[in-house]
C-alpha cells in the first residue's frame, strides 16, 4: 500500500516538477481564482457586516443602551445611573437621551424623524456624530435653539432617499419642529451623515431643549443611557456587569437594535451560498477538463505505465494527487493574496460604498472551509477522467486510440 | 553304442553353448534399447524443463467495423531458456500481434500462453500487470521513455513499484545503464538524449528487474544500422553473458544473424 502511494507520489510530483510548465501554471492561476471568488464573497460579506455593525455600535447605539424599567416611560435620576456606569473600568462613556418623534417643517415640505436630546459633551464619548458632520458644527452644550439633521432629514449631501427628505436645508437655515403638539424653530447648526440610512434619519438637539417641548425640564430624565465599552469587551459582560452595580433597568447591546441588519446579513449569505455553489460548479468543471486534457495527451505514457506493470489504481491516483497539488498550490496562493494583498489594501483603501467605506474582512474558518471543498471538487474531478481513461484496453492506450 | 552317445552329447553341448550366446545378444539388446529410452526420456526431460514460453493453438482475430482480421491463426510456439529468438515476417503477419500475446500485453481470442509453468490464460488483468512487474521486460520500437522522468528513474520506476528501497533502485538503476553504456547519463531526461541513448535506457529499464524474458518489438526500427547494431550487440551480450530469453520482432534481415533461432510468420501462420 505505502509503495504504491509513493509510486503515485512520485509520478505526480514529476509530472508536475517536470512536465509543461504552461498547463500547470494556468491550471493553478485558474484554481487561485476560483479560490479567491470562493472566499471574496465571505469577506465582504464579513466585511458587510462589519460596518454594518460598527455603523450601529459607533452612531446609533453604543455597545449597550439601558433603558427604562418595564411599563415606565422615563429612567429617572439619569446623572446618577451615568455616573454609576462610569465607574466601570470597560466603560468609555455614557450619554443619556431623550427620544421621540417629531414633525418636521421646512418650506413647503414636511416629514417625521426621530428626534433625540443629548448632551453633546456626553456623546461625544459615545457615538462619533461630531466626525459625521459634512457640513457646519457639532452641538454644544450651551446651544439653544440649534439642531443638527442627518442628511435624509435635510436632503442633498448624497442622500438616498431625497424625495422624503426636506429637499435641500442648509446650514444657517430654520426648520419648524413640532412633538406632541409643541412648535418650535430651530436653526440647523450642522448636517451630518453616517452613510447609515436609519441613523442619517434623525436629528439631535441639547436634551435642555427637547426636555423643554417635553414639558420636563429639571427632571433629569432620560429615555435611554447609550454605554460605549472598550473595543475588547464583550457586550454580555458589560451586561453581567451592569447587573451587578444593581442597575434594574432593561439593559440591552445593541445586537438587539440589529434586527433589520441580521435580516439584510441572512440574505447576502443566502446570496453567498448560492454563488459558492457556482463557484465549485465551475471549479469542478475546469479540474475536469485540464485533468482530462492532461490526461488524454498521457494515453500512450498510460499505457507504456501499464505495460511495464505499474498498477492501474497508482496511475489513477498519480493523477488525483497532480490535482490535489494544484488545488493545494491554489489555495495557498489564493489565501496568501487575500491575507496579505487584497484585505490589507481594502483596509488602507477602503471601497466607497453607499454604507461608507468598507473593507474586506477574511474569516480564516470560513477560508478553510472553501479549500476544503476546492479539494473535494479537485478529488472528484480528477477521478473520473483518470480511471476511464486508465481502465481502457492496454494495446489502445499504447497505440494512443 | 558308445560313440553315438558322444556324438550326442557333444550336439546337446554345442546347441547349449549356442543358446547361452544368443541370450547375451538378446540381453545386451534389451540393454541398449533401455539405454535408448532413457536417453530420449531425458532429453524429453530437458526440453519440457527449458521451456520458458509455450504459445499453445494461439488465435488473435481483430474487428476492424464489420470486417473481421485473423492476425494470427492457431500459432504454436515453444522457446528454451536463454535462447535468442527474432520473430521476422512480411507486413501485416503478425509478428508484432505474436509478441503482445506472448508478452502479456494483449489477451488471445483462444489458446493459451505458457510462461515459466504459469498458464496466463488464467490469470485476471491485474495478475497479468504484476506477472509482467516481476518476469517480463519491454523494448518499445519507439523507446516509450517517460518524458518527465530522467534516464535513471524510468530504469528504477518498475522497481518502486515492486516496493524497493530508493536507494536499492538508485544503485540497480546505475548499476544497469552503466551496463548500457550510459553511466554518465542518469539525470539526463529524455528529450536531451539521442535516439540510440533512449533506446539504451529503454533497455535499461527493461532489464533493471532481471525479467525472465525481454520481448523487443523493432527495437531498431528507428535507429541508423550503426546504432542498430550497438543496440542488438547489447542484446547479445546479456543473451550470452546473462542467459536472458530474449525475443524480438524485426523485419532486418540482418537482424537475425544474432538470433539463435528465427521464427518465420506469414498471414498469421507460422512457417516451415
Amino acid at each position: 500500500m505505502l509503495e504504491k502511494a509513493r509510486v503515485s507520489f512520485f509520478l505526480a510530483s514529476r509530472s508536475i516538477t517536470r512536465g509543461n510548465k504552461g498547463i500547470t501554471i494556468f491550471t493553478v492561476f485558474v484554481l487561485t481564482l476560483i479560490f479567491i471568488q470562493l472566499v471574496l464573497f465571505s469577506s465582504m460579506l464579513a466585511g458587510v457586516t462589519l460596518k454594518f455593525n460598527e455603523l450601529m455600535v459607533n452612531f446609533q447605539t453604543g455597545n449597550v443602551v439601558v433603558e427604562p424599567k418595564e411599563e415606565e416611560r422615563y429612567i429617572e435620576d439619569a446623572s446618577a445611573l451615568q455616573k454609576k456606569i462610569e465607574s466601570l473600568p470597560q466603560v468609555v462613556g455614557t450619554s443619556a437621551r431623550l427620544k421621540t418623534t417629531g414633525n418636521f417643517r421646512y418650506k413647503e415640505k414636511e416629514i417625521g424623524a426621530t428626534v433625540y436630546g443629548i448632551d453633546p459633551a456626553d456623546e461625544i464619548f459615545v457615538t462619533g456624530l461630531e466626525d459625521a458632520i459634512i457640513s457646519g458644527e457639532f452641538l454644544s452644550r450651551p446651544d439653544k435653539g440649534e439642531i443638527i439633521l442627518g442628511r435624509e432629514v435635510s436632503g442633498g449631501f448624497g442622500a438616498l432617499m431625497e424625495s422624503r427628505s426636506l429637499g435641500g436645508v442648509e446650514v444657517g437655515d430654520t426648520v419648524e419642529l413640532t412633538i406632541g403638539g409643541v412648535t418650535r424653530e430651530f436653526r440647523v447648526k450642522g448636517i451630518y451623515t453616517t452613510r447609515y440610512f436609519m441613523a442619517d434619519a434623525s436629528a439631535y438637539l441639547t436634551r435642555s431643549d427637547l426636555e423643554e417641548m417635553l414639558g420636563i425640564q429639571g427632571r433629569d430624565l432620560a429615555q435611554e443611557i447609550a454605554v460605549k465599552t472598550t473595543d475588547d469587551t464583550p457586550e454580555d459582560d458589560t451586561r453581567t456587569a451592569l447587573l451587578s452595580l444593581g442597575i434594574s433597568e432593561n439593559i440591552r447591546t445593541w445586537h438587539e437594535f440589529a434586527g433589520i441588519l441580521r435580516l439584510i446579513e441572512s440574505t447576502l449569505g443566502l446570496v453567498r451560498n448560492i454563488m459558492n455553489a457556482i463557484g465549485l460548479l465551475i471549479a469542478f468543471v475546469i479540474i475536469f477538463v485540464v485533468i482530462y486534457v492532461n490526461i488524454v495527451n498521457k494515453k500512450r505514457q498510460i499505457g507504456v505505465q501499464k505495460a511495464i506493470g505499474i498498477e492501474q489504481n497508482v496511475i489513477v491516483a498519480s493523477f488525483v494527487l497532480q490535482a490535489m497539488l494544484y488545488a493545494g498550490a491554489g489555495v495557498i496562493l489564493g489565501y496568501l493574496f487575500m491575507r496579505f494583498g487584497l484585505v490589507p489594501y481594502t483596509v488602507s483603501h477602503p471601497v466607497e460604498v453607499p454604507l461608507g467605506d468598507m473593507s474586506l474582512k477574511l474569516d480564516n474558518a470560513e477560508a478553510l472551509n472553501r479549500a476544503v471543498l476546492l479539494f473535494l471538487s479537485s478529488v472528484v474531478g480528477s477521478v473520473i477522467p483518470a480511471y476511464k481513461l486508465a481502465q481502457k484496453d492496454l494495446l489502445d492506450l499504447i497505440w494512443g486510440k | 553304442m558308445g560313440q553315438i552317445k558322444g556324438e550326442i552329447m557333444e550336439i546337446i553341448q554345442k546347441q547349449a553353448e549356442e543358446a547361452v550366446k544368443s541370450m547375451d545378444i538378446i540381453r545386451k539388446q534389451t540393454e541398449n534399447a533401455v539405454k535408448s529410452t532413457d536417453e530420449i526420456r531425458k532429453q524429453t526431460d530437458d526440453t519440457i524443463v527449458d521451456t520458458i514460453i509455450e504459445g499453445i493453438d494461439i488465435v488473435r482475430i481483430f474487428k476492424m467495423g464489420e470486417v473481421e482480421v485473423r492476425a494470427l491463426r492457431s500459432v504454436n510456439v515453444r522457446i528454451r531458456r536463454g535462447e535468442f529468438i527474432v520473430i521476422m515476417g512480411p507486413s501485416g503477419s503478425g509478428k508484432t500481434t505474436l509478441l503482445n500475446q506472448l508478452g502479456l500485453l494483449d489477451t488471445p481470442n483462444s489458446g493459451k500462453v505458457i510462461i515459466d509453468g504459469t498458464d496466463t490464460s488464467r490469470l485476471s488483468d491485474s495478475e497479468k500487470g504484476k506477472f509482467r512487474l516481476h518476469n517480463l521486460g519491454y523494448v518499445f520500437q519507439d523507446y516509450a521513455l517517460l518524458p518527465e522522468l530522467n534516464a535513471m528513474e524510468n530504469v528504477y520506476i518498475s522497481l518502486l513499484m515492486q516496493g524497493k528501497s530508493k536507494t536499492e533502485c538508485e544503485s540497480a538503476a546505475a548499476e544497469i545503464l552503466s551496463a548500457v553504456g550510459l553511466g554518465d547519463r542518469l539525470h539526463q531526461l529524455p528529450s536531451k538524449m539521442s535516439g540510440g541513448q533512449q533506446q539504451r535506457v529503454s533497455i535499461a529499464r527493461a532489464l533493471a528487474h532481471s525479467p525472465e524474458v525481454l520481448f523487443a518489438d523493432e527495437p531498431c526500427a528507428n535507429l541508423d544500422s550503426q546504432t542498430s547494431k550497438e543496440v542488438l550487440d547489447l542484446f547479445e551480450k546479456f543473451n550470452q553473458e546473462k542467459g536472458q530469453t530474449i525475443v524480438m520482432v524485426t523485419h532486418e534481415e540482418w537482424h537475425a544473424e544474432y538470433a539463435d533461432r528465427v521464427i518465420r510468420l506469414k498471414d498469421g501462420v507460422v512457417q516451415g
